[in-house]
């Protein structure tokens, strides 16, 4: 009787455990891989899960093919959070893959600046973090700080420019803000592509991120259109590279956290998304990464905040129409390409 | 005894291999190259190729890039096949060792090489400076010179190992029979072991212009973005703006370019051998 009564205890002692652990939700996101993968691990996934009881599983899948699984998994979707950095979130939200926030669903949305959750009414989900493209130049051997687009154009930089080629898309966001600067628009690049034909003579065209590190390492480069996050990563190695935020503005790769349509654990996908926000993980990512927080609680050390977009500049960043520039790609790609051939 | 049924059943490996990897995938483009989105006929993309001077351009510079290569590989590699050829077997032992040794690296690493030994500040640009020729920015990398260079090293091998099976066999008493009769060394060169040697050059040549027509890392990687070769830009086109289409209409143009040059020249291999 005795064991018989402890048996039962056990089965029922393991079923309630087992009932539990069951019980234990589970969100499915995206992330990037990297260093930034690792980071958010680190910074917001491990500690959620100890906050609110709940499992994340991360995969490792960039912004476009992202899109393309949340399309093809439009009736069944497998993701609850997806992170974007290519403005998908438009063509998502658009589709309805994912679901609108209402700003009183987020704690952090009021203390956010306010073009990181403009997008909340298209449907969009908020913005998270931006790297800006401005302008990179080698402290020791450069005449002089540039402080404007324009300045590429000044001959004292001699042969030393390095510009990135349009297939890569930190790139073609520089071309389409010296377009800007240049009198164009997203429906007229005529101007730019006529003044960076005058630049070519005294460029390194490059394609990939290592690159513009080898040309300032190797290269003699004084001077080079790139994202701030990358003058961080090319200061690390050891070239004193600084980076400068034009005074005409500066374009910027925004990454938003969305939640996925017709998936069953929005409220704690939203709370995951709001967590992110806050001012001490965006502090972080500042710190690590030199990527400019989008919450305006934020705290930088000063040495942080030298290097990373913040505080007022930060509502000068221009935003090209995802939509509009995706339609443009390969027309101005090619234009490019024939501008550049020898 | 010559049975084509033998024939077949012992090639029947190697041919299933080719249907599988090489016609299917190879047709699967070609048909891609010549239809639109909807997947009907349309010759838009070729005559888009075919009508730009940008393009054409392309076609032009892989064209002219693969033919002073293939000079290149021939001038310098018929020498050193024949001497290889003619040389003791320790000393043909080395040669074949350093000619060869490359090809056991990558591509890749090769190239990364010729980056620092021309770019600015290298090894080249340096000892021209030094001489007096060039200012100190001097570089050679993103030149035409540039890619020449590397295609010549990657390339070189092929060129004399075809070379060196054919003038192996060349009976040596053919070459001591036009010296008796008179020849100088170079006009027994050019009139007895050249001819002779013409299978061994025409299969070279034919493996070196192929190859460097269709190379895209080295172009790319020494000559840059502004000097785009046809590799180069279908691999731009097919990954970067993911115009599946056109990419393969390139693919055709070249596939059809390599072969208008196949025909010709497997006729004159043909008379060689006759």
């Amino acid at each position: 009787m005795r064991l018989y009564l402890f048996t039962t205890a056990l089965i029922t002692g393991t079923a309630i455990l087992s009932s539990s652990a069951l019980a234990q939700e589970t969100l499915i996101v995206n992330s990037w891989g990297g260093t930034y993968e690792k980071l958010q691990k680190e910074l917001i996934f491990e500690p959620f899960e100890r906050a609110n009881n709940v499992k994340i599983q991360v995969a490792t899948v960039y912004s476009a093919d992202m899109l393309a699984q949340l399309r093809a998994q439009k009736n069944a979707p497998q993701y609850d959070v997806v992170q974007f950095s290519g403005g998908q979130e438009v063509v998502a939200a658009k589709e309805g893959l994912i679901s609108p926030i209402k700003p009183e669903e987020l704690s952090h949305a009021a203390d956010l600046y306010p073009f990181a959750t403009a997008g909340l009414a298209r449907g969009e989900g908020p913005v998270s973090l931006v790297t800006a493209i401005g302008l990179l130049y080698n402290q020791k051997t450069a005449p002089s700080a540039p402080s404007s687009w324009k300045d590429l154009w000044d001959p004292k930089y001699e042969d030393h420019l390095v510009l990135t080629d349009l297939s890569n898309s930190y790139g073609l966001l520089g071309m389409l803000m010296m377009n800007q600067v240049w009198g164009g628009t997203l429906e007229n690049t005529k101007p730019g592509l006529e003044k960076v034909g005058e630049l070519l003579n005294r460029s390194v065209i490059i394609t990939s991120s290592p690159e513009v590190q080898q040309n300032f390492a190797q290269n003699d480069a004084w001077i080079a259109p790139f994202s701030q996050d990358y003058a961080h990563v090319i200061r690390q190695s050891g070239q004193p590279v600084r980076f400068v935020a034009p005074k005409e503005g500066m374009p910027a790769v925004f990454f938003t956290s969305n939640v996925v349509a017709n998936r069953p654990n929005q409220a704690l996908a939203k709370k995951l998304i709001d967590f992110s926000l806050s001012p001490e993980v965006q502090a972080a990512f500042a710190r690590e990464m030199r990527y400019s927080p989008t919450n305006s609680k934020t705290v930088l050390d000063a040495e942080v905040g030298a290097e990373v977009v913040h505080g007022d500049a930060i509502n000068a960043l221009v935003r090209f129409n995802p939509q509009t520039v995706d339609g443009m790609r390969n027309q101005l790609i090619e234009e490019w390409k024939k501008l550049i051939a020898r | 005894m010559h049975s084509i049924k033998l024939d077949l059943s012992i090639a029947a490996p190697g041919i299933l291999l080719l249907l599988i990897a090489f016609v299917l995938p190879v047709t699967g483009i070609l048909v891609l190259g010549i239809e639109n989105a909807e997947g009907s006929f349309t010759s838009a993309h070729l005559v888009k190729f075919l009508t730009d001077p940008f393009y054409l351009a392309i076609a032009w510079r892989t064209v002219k890039l693969s033919l002073i290569i293939t000079a290149i590989c021939f001038i310098a590699g018929f020498p050193l096949a024949y001497i290889m050829a003619r040389g003791g077997p320790k000393l043909r032992l080395w040669l074949l060792i350093v000619i060869t040794l490359p090809l056991m690296t990558s591509v890749v690493v090769r190239t990364f090489g010729w980056m620092v030994i021309l770019g600015r500040g290298g090894l080249v640009p340096q000892a021209l400076n030094m001489l007096g020729l060039v200012n100190r920015n001097f570089t050679l990398m993103q030149t035409e010179t540039a890619i020449v260079v590397g295609m010549v090293q990657v390339l070189f091998p092929f060129m004399v190992l075809s070379i060196l099976g054919v003038v192996t066999k060349i009976d040596r008493r053919l070459e001591e029979a036009a010296r008796v009769m008179g020849c100088s060394f170079i006009q027994a060169m050019r009139s007895v072991v050249l001819p002779l040697a013409m299978p061994g050059v025409v299969a070279g040549s034919l493996l070196v212009f192929t190859l460097s027509a269709s190379y895209f890392i080295t172009p790319t990687l020494l000559g840059g973005t502004r000097l785009p070769v046809l590799a180069s830009s279908i691999y731009e086109t097919a990954t970067k703006t993911l115009d599946w289409h056109f990419a393969a209409a390139q693919s055709i143009v070249l596939l059809i370019g390599v072969l208008a040059l196949l025909v010709p020249y497997t006729r004159l291999s043909g008379k060689a051998n006759g």
